[in-house]
């Protein structure tokens, strides 16, 4: 039984996994918030699908006998077009559009002439497999490409062949931005090494805007091999955000302030050496400012680090935190004697606390799991993360003003560039 | 960082085309002489390889739920164990000689959960798994 708001998704999804046919009876949506009450008038209904008694139709879906084409078996490969597409630069444009290819904003056309200028900027193979990738791991199989592929959607996002290994180290990786939960969720990737001045990347004024090509079009291909490269961002199907999110159009794509950082920057925190290029991952809820909070009006130098723990307090304790500070704040956390990021974290971690209650009353965060949780009562106080590595903090910014962001966010790896290049 | 002179004619609002003579409305001209002709272009697929599917033939069905055992699985989903017990409150109302069982999936919404799987063939006859949200 499934509520009418997942139809798409549950028809289409029975038949990737071998089961075009499988009977599935619908009811109104929602049933989470709704009486026992209602939720029965439901029961005593129609189907909104069939138009039929709901729950005949449920006795009926297990005793019907089954037809010869709910009985069969064998393989069938499901259709993707065909290798090319010939027509006029307008025609392609709507073409792709309409066939669910682009981000719905014009692309660049993926001709052969660009795609192989694209293949360029990496030593790897055309026909190389790169990864995997699901818009949901476990809910939808995952589909395999090739750096050809990558490379194609490399052009239609705008990229440049020196974007390229950067862009297969997100392909590598099988991590789509648009991840289907009704959670409209946002991924985050941040870059670390020289690659980011080699490529004129900006961390600096504007860094998180739509300021710098490099910036802007490495998430924006990033978006499209989420659509493109695993079937995924089909609203109703593949992707189920109840709102949507802005931030999906490009993602956050945040290279790393490392000179004027005065921490060790965010890859070598993960056993990586400095003059390495490494894209690591972030994905959650979403992000916000930190500017107003508790401490921040402190002089001379404000108390950044007990605005954070207020500012984090109400995320959601399933995802961590990502930090973003401008180089004033982190240097600002550094006099106040934050020496290291993991010093801050372990501040963090301690002092942003939460009732046991309100954490029942509270959804997306759970409570410790292990023998000390036997010891807590409804007034105990707890750190809202158990763990320290929930915390995260990245330097970003061009020193304009000593403001932060913050996102309900949890890291998930790091990843090489230049072994894609 | 480095100001050319395009970049300070831009400052005070004046763009540089106009200065140096625009080419783009030189091409506009052109094209009211003679329209050229539409060209065509090859657009490669940007599509991945999806896998091929295994059809799975479904499960013979029951000649009667009549006395037999149903269970009801949650996917964990909120909402979903509420609502299953009011669906075994309707098998009670209107099929009391069905046995009902209710069961929450472990894991996510998509894990396996093979332990709960193996009971439900040894012990139940059929399953109505639920829901959505």
């Amino acid at each position: 039984m499934v509520t009418i708001a997942f139809k798409d998704l549950a028809l289409t999804n029975c038949a990737k996994r071998g089961m075009p046919l499988q009977r599935i009876a619908f009811t109104p949506h929602p049933v989470w918030g709704k009486t026992d009450e209602q939720m029965y008038a439901y029961l005593e209904g129609n189907d909104p699908v069939s138009g039929k008694p709901l729950m005949k139709e449920v006795v009926d879906s297990l005793t019907r006998p089954l037809t010869a084409e709910e009985s069969k078996t064998g393989i069938v490969t499901p259709p993707t077009g065909a290798p090319t597409f010939t027509d006029t630069a307008d025609s392609l444009q709507q073409y792709f559009l309409d066939n669910g290819m682009t981000d719905t904003m014009p692309i660049i056309i993926p001709t052969q002439e660009k795609v192989d200028a694209m293949l360029k900027g990496t030593s790897h193979k055309p026909d190389e497999v790169v990864g995997k990738m699901t818009p949901a791991q476990g809910a939808f199989p995952p589909w395999s490409y090739t750096v050809q592929q990558v490379a194609v959607n490399a052009v239609m996002a705008g990229a440049t062949p020196e974007y390229f290994p950067t862009i297969l180290a997100i392909a590598s990786t099988g991590i789509s931005a648009l991840f289907s939960s009704t959670n409209s969720l946002v991924s985050a990737a941040v870059i670390n090494g020289p690659i980011r001045d080699k490529l004129t990347m900006n961390y600096g004024i504007g860094a998180m805007g739509p300021f710098n090509q490099p910036n802007a079009t490495i998430g924006r291909a990033w978006t499209l091999m989420s659509r493109n490269l695993d079937g995924g961002g089909i609203c109703g199907e593949t992707y189920m955000g109840s709102q949507g999110n802005v931030i999906n159009y490009s993602n956050l794509i945040i290279p790393e302030n490392e000179k004027d950082s005065p921490w060790p920057p965010f890859h070598v925190q993960k056993g990586f050496k400095p003059e390495e290029n490494v894209i690591s991952f972030f994905f959650g809820f979403c992000i916000t400012q930190g500017q107003g909070g508790k401490g921040l009006g402190v002089k001379p130098i404000p108390l950044y680090h007990q605005a954070m723990s207020a500012n984090v307090a109400p995320f959601a304790s399933l995802f961590g935190a990502l930090f973003l500070l401008d180089p004033l704040v982190a240097n600002g956390l550094g006099d106040l004697g934050y020496k290291t990021k993991e010093q801050l974290g372990d501040w963090l971690q301690k002092n942003t606390t939460v009732v046991v209650k309100d954490v029942k009353s509270m959804l997306f965060s759970g409570l410790p799991r292990g023998p000390e949780a036997a010891s807590l009562t409804d007034d105990s106080v707890i750190p809202k993360w158990s763990r320290l590595d929930a915390f995260n903090f990245v330097v970003v910014g061009g020193q304009t003003n000593p403001y932060h962001q913050l996102a309900n966010m949890s890291y998930r790896v790091s990843a090489s560039i230049d072994k894609w290049a | 960082m480095k100001m050319n002179r395009r970049k300070i004619l831009s400052l005070i609002g004046i763009s540089p085309a106009v200065l140096a003579g625009s080419p783009v409305l030189a091409a506009k001209d052109n094209k009211k002489k003679a329209a050229p002709a539409e060209v065509k272009l090859t657009a490669l697929n940007p599509r991945g390889i999806p896998p091929p599917i295994t059809l799975i033939p479904m499960a013979p069905r029951l000649a009667t739920l009549e006395g037999k055992t149903v269970y009801l699985v949650s996917d964990g989903f909120p909402g979903a164990d509420h609502f299953l017990d009011q669906v075994a409150k309707w098998f009670k109302n209107n099929m009391p000689s069905v046995t009902t069982e209710y069961r929450l999936k472990a894991g996510g919404f998509a894990d396996d959960d093979p332990k709960l799987f193996a009971e439900i063939k040894t012990k139940g006859n059929a399953v109505i798994m639920a829901i959505g949200h």
